[in-house]
């Protein structure tokens, strides 16, 4: 049978009670000496306890660091799964917005130049390219029944881009400024020099019969005359990059580069007005009085 | 159906033809599938079918360029009747031998094209050799060998023959 001492137990009982309640009172009546008394006994002991506390943190983040690197890698696969399909989402809708504020540019700047320079013509699109080799062409989304015809002028806010040769009641077929078929009135806006515009077979435009008594010189721009080519006076054309002068010729030529990058070209404005304006009228010029 | 397959094949030639090769053009030049297309009418229905064809889509592909009709419809018609008469000639046409002979016909093709057209004169003959006739004639007779070869391959191409002449 097993003995118990319950009085050595009760007076150490009674002990300790003592003890708790001097100790709250303590706490109570003197909390800042208390403190600091048990703040100065505890530190060596602190100091001690210590280095067990940083051997077992240290495995803590250890352990913890492989969980979160690689046994719960599943969860963070899942994330970055989300995320990056989160990132395209956000990357599409970005370019998808990107591209309708450039649409936006473009086609209110094609509206405000329809709207201030020529005011029948028709807004088309382009949807192909020539089926053959021989010829540069575009194809437009607009045609006969929009009221587009043969040796209409083509331009773009940048400049000509070339002449309706062919229409059905949907499409029209324009050849490019560029196109050695291609001849255009052209004008040398410094010099007032006039000649005809073509298309050569790198892709590029040459003024011919300019006259031999003319300075023209690279970095002119060269316009429309509005002569010939159902185009508008004063449409650019290009910029003159090289004089070409051949001795005991009537006359010199110019290579252009043109305004207009035809590979590039996304919509265009027809010019359908049979009495193309005037560069004065178009432009806002006063009328002399008469 | 042989009607369908022929219109099928005209209307969408034009669109691949103005859309979307312009886009995988090598060096600027661009394969006819027209004549292609046309070619093997021509060897495989007969020089009826193959002038038919070619008139049809040589002014279809006209229409969606600066070339005239008459003269697009024209050289179309020619090379399926060509093709058709050459069909006629041969027991067995293996795909080597097709890609030689559209090498030929497309080179011919090409140089005559720019005397019909009329074109400027800076795309002189020499221009046009190099600038086009050759790549094209390369490029036609790849597309049309490898059409032939997926034909040849899958099927019987001498029955065909014989049974679409009848």
């Amino acid at each position: 049978m097993r003995m118990v001492n319950l009085r050595a137990s009760y007076s150490a009982r009674r002990v300790a009670l003592v003890l708790a309640v001097i100790l709250v009172l303590g706490f109570l009546l003197l909390p800042g000496q208390l403190q600091s008394v048990f703040q100065q006994m505890g530190s060596p002991l602190g100091w001690i306890i210590s280095w067990p506390l940083q051997v077992v943190a240290g495995i803590y983040d250890r352990i913890a660091d492989v969980w979160g690197r690689y046994v719960a890698l599943q969860e963070v696969e899942e994330e970055n799964q989300q995320l990056k399909r989160e990132l395209d989402l956000l990357k599409e809708q970005n370019g998808q917005l990107r591209e309708a504020s450039v649409a936006t540019e473009r086609l209110s700047a094609l509206l405000e130049f329809k709207k201030q320079v020529l005011p029948a013509s028709v807004a088309a699109q382009v949807i192909g390219r020539d089926t053959g080799n021989w010829y540069k062409t575009i194809i437009l989304n607009k045609g006969s029944s929009d009221g587009l015809q043969s040796d209409q002028g083509v331009i773009t806010p940048a400049g000509v881009v070339g002449r309706v040769v062919k229409t059905t009641a949907s499409t029209a077929v324009v050849l490019l400024v560029t196109d050695p078929n291609n001849a255009i009135a052209g004008l040398i806006q410094r010099t007032r020099d006039e000649g005809i515009v073509e298309g050569t077979t790198q892709g590029q435009a040459r003024l011919k019969y300019i006259p031999l008594l003319s300075n023209a010189r690279p970095g002119d721009h060269v316009v429309t005359s509005g002569l010939v080519g159902g185009v508008p006076r004063g449409i650019p054309i290009g910029t003159i990059i090289r004089i070409d002068k051949e001795e005991e010729a009537l006359f010199q030529s110019a290579e252009l580069s043109p305004e207009v990058d035809p590979n590039r070209v996304e919509e265009v404005l027809v010019i359908q007005s049979s009495s193309i304006p005037t560069e004065g009228e178009r432009l806002g010029v006063p009328k002399p009085k008469s | 159906m042989k009607a369908l397959i022929y219109f099928a094949v005209i209307v969408g030639l034009v669109p691949i033809q103005s859309v979307l090769l312009p886009h995988i053009s090598v060096w600027g030049v661009k394969p006819d599938l027209s004549f292609v297309a046309v070619c093997l009418v021509g060897l495989i229905a007969g020089e009826l079918d193959g002038l038919l064809v070619g008139l049809a889509l040589g002014w279809a592909m006209s229409l969606f360029s600066a070339q005239d009709l008459i003269s697009g419809a024209v050289l179309k018609g020619t090379t399926g009747f060509v093709a058709g008469l050459a069909g006629r000639q041969v027991v067995y046409l293996s795909p080597i031998v097709l890609v030689a002979g559209l090498l030929v016909v497309s080179c011919l093709t090409g140089l005559v094209t720019p005397f019909v057209l009329k074109l400027s004169v800076q795309q002189d003959w020499w221009w046009a050799v190099w600038t086009v006739v050759l790549p094209q004639a390369c490029l036609d007779a790849v597309i049309g060998g490898l059409i032939y070869w997926l034909m040849w391959s899958r099927l019987n191409i001498e029955q065909l023959m014989s049974e679409s002449r009848m």
